[in-house]
Formats: structure tokens, C-alpha cells, sequence
């Protein structure tokens, strides 16, 4: 059994990989099988997502009986959980109470959490200088600065064209070269790991 | 009666008694007493007692001293009388006296020749094998040849020998035992240390015992056999010449102790038991052998139990060593004590510049919001890339038309992004369009259903609230739900959020897969998401030529923005932040932008100089911290 658990897995995980991918080639002969297979693995997605959720809450728990100190976060957490699930079922998820909480709580929470962000790399771009007066730092400051300066008309100064136009530059060719390359490497690694995969070379469902 | 003194302890002994009632040594079996020195002189000579026959069985050695007694010959027996005669005489004087007498008769009787031939004749065992042998007759031939030889030897060699009238008066003189005395008893003689009471030379007992042992020589003097061992011994010896003086016996120094020791000439040792003297031993008083004197007591002392003697632990100091144990504790009291971390300040340097900047960020964004200024003009659709291309795919849209709208953005981007989905929410409301909400994040249905209830309470609140739209709910799975979602969305959500099956009413009962919705619109934040969106569900979209539009932030603008550059667009229409929400609202003319755009600009400007005159004042604090610790370098 401990042989043929591992094999028939590896059979599972390969025959639906092929065919999920055979889908996209042949359509007609496999669209119907990829759409069952995925399917699947949606429902397993929100299971999982359940299940997360779940362990979360016991991690909490057990954190809560256990520590004596710092505990208080995971109180406020279970609270949150269990009154938001509370409202969720009996007002839904798009209720007037849970949206209450949602536009209360959870908004301003995320808005003022960027808002802080703001102003901590405000005051960071204050010290770089400060802390490591390098070439580099120097270089990444000012394209900082020419980027905020292209981004919007200054204030009681107006847009400054040549500046919008580097600034757009900055944007669309460095910057997006760099996040593209970085996707182009991430592209590459998802293709070795698919075929490691297909072939059962990695077997990330065990045996 | 004449005591007989044991030639072991030397005490006197009754003479009827064969052995000695002191030590127990056997007073008549041994002839005579040797150091052990001497023993294994006697030892090393061939003796027919100490050199068995080979053919004697070993059981017929003797073992006990009967059995020795049984086996000594006759002329060693008679050795051992002549040994113990002398003594008689002398029983008056002391002891020493008579071992130094006996020593000498031994060294007088023993190895002479004259003595060997008598017991040779007596002994009919040694004269049995010296008959066999043949070695009597050679044996006395060799003696009576031997001077002579010698005597011609020297005549030869030029040496002064002895001539015949010398050897005649020597044979007169002394004895034939004296010249054929065996070497090894001539270094018995030189070896003994015991001195000769009266200065009495082994020659002049010679004399006195030769006359005595005359019957001996009658009995067949001729016929004496000497045994082989005995004749070579006394060859192999040079005759001590009358012309060489005899060495005297040094007397022996005895020492201290043993003068001490040695008991006075006039005391009589009377033989007694030892008594030991138990006096003074202490009495038994526990165990079986109580009240008994001078035993071991059977009940030890070192098992007894007794109270352990107490020990003083009390360390004796000077008064200096204690002053210094004191000193040592107040020390490692001292290294004990926890030290006090320094107490922080509650405000430092860095709190009040990031106070001051907060408070610069925060301040001129609330007043201009609050405010409602518009110092500036709004941004235009055509400096704000897609803005055009959104609004005419929008105004393309017919009247009614399904229309599938993911709200997959962080509730923390609504300030940013909120006018931009108001903006084309309204304007889809406008047209009547039949709005699907669907997200792939879980906070989407609420965010979803609050934009929607917003913007049927701003922009229609003239009219009802609009309720053309259904929302579909959270797609899980990520890319997996998007491919689902592309390829049959009915499958992949089946029913509304309030539990409808809006897939079997129209107008989504005639939707099958996600391209026979009239547009998809999708507001995302991140660009990770914009991709899965393009990459799954694009390409369906293509199959009938349906508009996929973006309303994004600033931060994904870029990465979005070649999609929608490239050829074939991948993307048809593209919002993107503040400024394309505002520029697209200038597209649809919606109201004013109520001051966020003069807020984001002042804010930026200030942010600007924040980060470049702080820059500033870092560069030149530092440039004043290095010199100076420059200057303190250098100082000595």
C-alpha cells in the first residue's frame, strides 16, 4: 500500500496536468475534461480557503491557552472573526450590517494603513541621505524626486512638461523593462516546474 | 651430663635429645654447621650423596631424616662422631668456643685424604664402585707421582722447586692429608671469619687428629680407594708449600648489636617458654570474650557507634583578609545588580521629524479638501493613456447589455480609485447596463455591493436605486476560477449572493461562456491580477471580439499599459488613478473632483521638498558629525 499510494498519485497529478494542458492546445477534444478538472480544483480552492481560515482560528486558540502575554491580539482576532461571522450568516454577505461593518472597519483600516505608508517613506526618503550618502542612494533619490515631479501639476507651479514626459519614460521602459525581465524569469521557472511535474520528477503531493 | 649446644640457636641442649628443644633442629643427624655460603660450596661438590646414581629410581631417595640418616655413609658418620667428641671435653666453656672448635674440626677432618680412605674402605657401596671403576690404584699411583712431576717440571722450567730432601722433609712433617687438602677447602678456610681461639692453625689439629686416625689408616691404607671426585679435586690442587706461610684467620669484627646480642660467657641461658607480658593489655569489655586480657576483641572499635566528633567550622581570619572577603562581596554584589537600561526619552529627534512630517502631508491634503479649491485645471482624457478608448468602449456598449465587472482591488486603493468606478458606474447605469459582479478577493462582494449602493444613492439618487445588476459572488481558485470563470461561468458560479439562479433569467440566460458578455471591466490594484485577467480570460474574449477594459492604479499603470499599447491591443480601454478617473469623468462630464486633484498635487509638492531639503539637512549634519569626529582623530 505505502508503494502504491505514492504511485497511483503521481499517475493522478500527472494525467490531470496533461490534460488540463491538452485542453488549451485541443479545445474541441479536451475543453469538456478541463472544464470538469478545474472544476474540481476550484472547489478544492475554497475548501482549502475554509480550512485556512479554521486553522487560523485554532492557531489563536491555542496561542490564547497557552501564552500569558501578547494575547490579546489573538482575542481581538477571534472576536472579529466570530462576530463577522455571525453578522455574515444571519444579515449575509452583502447585507446592511455587514456592509456597515465593512465600510466602518475594514476600509478605513486599509486606507489609513497606505495613509501611514505615505508617511513613512516621506520620512525614510528623509534619512536615505542621511544613513548611506552612496552613489546608488543619491541615484534612487532623484528618480524619486523626478517621478513625483512628472506624476502631477506642482502646486502653484503647474504640470512641467519635460518632466512628464521623463517621467513617463522612467515608467514605461525602465521600470517596466525590469518587472518584465522579472516575469519572463517567473514565466521560465513556472515551465521547469509544470514539466518537472508532468513528468513526476517533483512530486509536491507527496510520495 | 654434657649438653649438647645446637649448632642452629646455640643453646644447650640435654644430650639425650636428637633434636634441639628450642628451634627444633636436629642436634646428631648434621655433622656440622655451615654458612650458606659454604652449603653451596659443599653443594657444587660431587658427592656420592648429593650425585645419585642415574640408575636409582626416584623413589628410592630418601625423604625423611631417618631415610638420610640411613643413607650417609659410614665415614661421614664417623666425620660427625670425631665432629661431636671434641666437644665433650670442652662442655665447661661457652658456647661460641665450641662452634669455633667444631668449625675447625670439620676444616681439619673432612677433605683430607688420610680421612677419605678410611671411609672409602668402610663404605663397601664406594668401594664397589671405585673397583668397578678401576680408579684406586691410578688414584694412588697419581698421588705418589704427582711431587715428582712436579718437582721435574720445575727443573725443566729453571723454577726453584722443590728438591728430594725438600719433598722428603715435608713428607715428614706434614701429613699426606695436609698436602693433598682439596682447593675447595682451602677457600673454605680463607673464607671463614671466624677466628681460632688460641691462634690455633688447621695444620695443628692436623697433627693432633693424624694419630687418631691412624686405626683408620691400618685397617688398609693400601687399599683405600679414593673416589675420582676426590682424586681430581686434590690434583688439580697445588700442595701448600711449609715454605708458605699459612694466612691466619682474621678475626672477625662483630658488630655492635650483634656483641649485644650475644650472651655473656658467664651467663647461663636457661632454656623458658617466652611469656609475653599482658599486663599492661586492656580488658575485653563487650562481645564473647569478655573480661579476657590481651585478646583481640571480637567487638571492634571501629564499628561502634558514637557520636561523630564535632569539628569547629568557624574560619579563622585576620582582620585584613576580612576586609578584603568584604570588599570581594560588595564587588559582586555590585556585578550582580542589574543595571537600568537608560530610560528613553518619549520624544527623540526622530519622533518630532516624523511628526512634522505627517502633520506637513496631512495638513494642506485637509484643506484642500475641505476647501473644495481648484487652483488648477483637471487632468484631460487625452494626456491620460486609454482614458479615450475606455470612454468610447463604454458609450459603445448597447443599451441593456451584460456587461461582467470584477471588483479585484484592495479596499485600502478606494481614495484612489473610487472616482474612476463611480465615474463608469454611472455611466453603465446610464445605459441600462446588466451588471455581473463577480471578485477574486474575499472583501469584493461587500466593496462591490457599498459601490453600487453609493452610486445608486449619488449619481441616480434622483431616480430609484438600480438594481439591474446581480452579484455573483467570490471566485476561488485564483487563476484556476478565471479559466473556469472564461470557460463556463454558469458552472463556475451557479448562483447569485441572495440564492438566485440568475443564469436561468435574462438576459444571462443566453451567456454560455464569458465572451457573450458585451464587456468585461476589471478594477484591480495589482498588476499580478490585470495579468491573469489578460492572459486567462483575454484570449475568449478575443474569439468574439469583446472589449476587456482595466480601471487601475497609479502603481499598476505600467505594467498594464503594454497590453494596451500593443498590436492587437490586449486591452481596449485602461483608467488608470486619480488622474484618469478624473480625466475619464471629464469624458462623461461628471461633477467636480472636489478638490482631490489640488490635494494630490500639494500633497506630492510637499512630499517633494520633505524628501529634498531633509535630504539636505541629513547630508550637511553628517558632513558636521564627520569633521568633527575627524577633529577628535586628530586631537592627541
Amino acid at each position: 500500500m505505502k508503494r502504491i499510494l505514492p504511485i497511483a498519485n503521481a499517475i493522478i497529478a500527472v494525467a490531470s496536468g496533461l490534460l488540463v494542458l491538452l485542453g488549451y492546445f485541443f479545445p474541441g477534444i479536451f475543453g469538456g475534461i478541463q472544464s470538469i478538472l478545474i472544476g474540481w480544483a476550484i472547489v478544492i480552492a475554497a475548501f482549502a480557503l475554509l480550512f485556512g481560515i479554521f486553522n487560523l482560528a485554532m492557531v489563536h486558540w491555542k496561542k490564547i491557552n497557552t501564552e500569558g502575554q501578547n494575547n490579546i491580539y489573538s482575542i481581538v482576532l477571534l472576536i472579529s472573526l466570530i462576530i463577522t461571522i455571525v453578522v455574515g450568516i444571519f444579515s449575509g454577505p452583502t447585507g446592511t450590517w455587514s456592509l456597515w461593518l465593512f465600510n466602518t472597519f475594514q476600509v478605513p483600516v486599509e486606507v489609513s494603513l497606505l495613509a501611514v505608508l505615505a508617511v513613512v517613506l516621506a520620512y525614510a526618503g528623509v534619512r536615505l541621505l542621511g544613513r548611506r550618502p552612496k552613489w546608488y542612494t543619491i541615484l534612487f533619490l532623484a528618480t524619486v524626486l523626478l517621478v513625483l515631479l512628472g506624476s502631477v501639476p506642482l502646486f502653484l507651479i503647474g504640470e512641467i512638461a519635460p518632466l512628464s514626459a521623463l517621467r513617463s519614460w522612467l515608467s514605461q521602459v525602465p521600470a517596466v523593462a525590469g518587472a518584465r525581465g522579472l516575469l519572463l524569469g517567473v514565466a521560465l521557472g513556472t515551465v521547469a516546474t509544470g514539466i518537472r511535474i508532468l513528468i513526476g520528477t517533483d512530486r509536491p503531493y507527496g510520495g | 651430663m654434657t649438653e649438647i649446644t645446637c649448632p642452629l640457636c646455640g643453646k644447650p641442649n640435654p644430650p639425650d635429645r636428637d633434636v634441639c628443644q628450642f628451634c627444633e633442629a636436629p642436634l646428631k643427624t648434621s655433622g656440622f654447621i655451615a654458612s650458606p655460603d659454604d652449603q653451596d660450596i659443599f653443594t657444587q661438590i660431587p658427592t656420592p650423596s648429593s650425585q645419585p646414581d642415574e640408575s636409582t629410581e626416584p623413589g628410592d631417595q630418601p625423604e625423611s631424616t631417618s631415610s638420610l640418616e640411613q643413607a650417609i655413609p659410614d665415614w661421614l658418620k664417623q666425620t660427625e662422631a670425631s665432629f661431636l667428641q671434641p666437644s665433650e671435653p670442652e662442655s665447661e666453656e661457652p658456647a661460641p668456643d665450641h662452634i669455633s672448635e667444631e668449625i675447625d674440626s670439620l676444616l681439619n677432618l673432612v677433605p683430607t685424604p688420610s680421612d677419605e680412605q678410611k671411609p672409602a674402605i668402610d663404605d663397601e657401596w664406594l668401594a664397589s664402585l671405585l673397583a668397578e671403576a678401576g680408579v684406586g690404584e691410578l688414584a694412588q699411583e697419581t698421588l705418589a707421582a704427582e711431587p715428582l712431576q712436579e718437582a721435574m717440571e720445575a727443573e725443566e722450567t729453571g723454577e726453584p722447586g722443590l728438591t728430594s730432601e725438600e719433598l722428603s722433609e715435608e713428607e715428614g712433617l706434614l701429613p699426606p692429608a695436609e698436602l693433598e687438602k682439596p682447593e675447595w677447602l682451602s677457600d673454605m678456610e680463607a673464607s671463614s671469619t671466624i677466628k681460632l681461639e688460641g691462634g690455633m692453625q688447621p695444620s695443628e689439629s692436623l697433627h693432633i687428629e693424624a694419630p687418631a686416625e691412624e686405626k683408620a689408616e691400618k685397617k688398609g691404607a693400601e687399599q683405600v680407594e679414593v673416589p675420582e671426585w676426590v682424586g681430581k679435586t686434590s690434583f688439580g690442587e697445588k700442595p701448600p708449600t711449609p715454605k708458605e706461610p699459612e694466612t691466619p684467620i682474621v678475626p672477625a669484627e662483630i658488630p655492635g648489636w650483634l656483641e649485644a646480642l650475644r650472651p655473656s660467657r658467664e651467663e647461663k641461658v636457661s632454656p623458658s617458654k617466652p611469656v609475653e607480658d599482658i599486663s599492661a593489655a586492656d580488658i575485653v569489655t563487650a562481645g564473647p570474650l569478655v573480661g579476657l586480657r590481651g585478646v583481640i576483641s571480637a567487638h571492634p572499635s571501629a564499628i561502634q557507634a558514637r557520636k561523630p566528633p564535632t569539628y569547629s567550622i568557624k574560619l579563622r581570619v585576620t582582620e585584613e583578609q576580612h576586609a578584603r572577603v568584604q570588599m570581594m562581596e560588595e564587588l559582586l554584589a555590585e556585578e550582580q545588580k542589574p543595571k537600568p537600561l537608560p530610560s528613553k526619552p518619549i520624544l527623540t529627534y526622530r519622533h518630532i521629524i516624523r511628526l512634522v512630517v505627517a502633520v506637513l502631508l496631512i495638513l494642506p491634503i485637509v484643506w484642500m479638501v475641505v476647501s473644495r479649491s481648484q487652483q488648477g485645471p483637471s487632468p484631460q482624457p487625452s494626456n491620460v493613456p486609454g482614458v479615450v478608448e475606455f470612454a468610447q468602449q463604454v458609450q459603445a456598449l448597447p443599451a441593456g447589455a451584460p456587461v461582467l465587472i470584477a471588483f479585484d482591488y484592495e479596499p485600502g486603493f478606494s481614495g484612489e480609485m473610487n472616482p474612476a468606478i463611480s465615474t463608469v458606474l454611472t455611466q453603465l447605469a446610464s445605459k441600462n447596463a446588466y451588471l455581473s459582479l463577480v471578485t477574486t478577493t474575499p472583501s469584493g462582494p461587500a466593496l462591490a455591493e457599498s459601490l453600487m449602493k453609493n452610486v445608486s444613492a449619488g449619481a441616480l439618487a434622483a431616480s430609484s436605486a438600480y438594481s439591474n445588476y446581480t452579484d455573483l459572488g467570490f471566485i476561488p481558485g485564483g487563476t484556476m476560477g478565471l479559466l473556469g470563470l472564461a470557460a463556463s461561468p454558469r458552472t463556475v458560479l451557479p448562483y447569485s449572493l441572495d440564492g438566485k439562479d440568475v443564469w436561468a433569467s435574462e438576459p444571462l440566460n443566453t451567456i454560455s461562456s464569458i465572451a457573450d458578455f458585451s464587456a468585461v471591466i476589471v478594477i484591480t490594484n495589482d498588476p499580478d491580477t490585470a495579468r491573469v485577467w489578460i492572459e486567462q480570460v483575454g484570449p475568449h474574449l478575443q474569439t468574439q471580439d469583446r472589449p476587456l477594459l482595466f480601471i487601475t492604479s497609479t502603481q499598476a499603470e505600467p505594467l498594464i499599459r503594454p497590453y494596451y499599447q500593443a498590436a492587437p491591443s490586449q486591452v481596449q480601454g485602461m483608467v488608470a488613478g486619480l488622474a484618469g478617473g478624473l480625466a475619464y469623468g471629464g469624458t462623461v462630464g461628471s461633477p467636480g473632483q472636489n478638490g482631490l486633484w489640488e490635494a494630490l498635487s500639494i500633497s506630492i509638492t510637499v512630499s517633494i521638498l520633505i524628501i529634498l531639503i531633509g535630504s539636505i539637512v541629513s547630508v550637511v549634519f553628517l558632513t558636521l558629525a564627520s569633521n568633527k569626529k575627524k577633529e577628535d582623530e586628530e586631537r592627541p
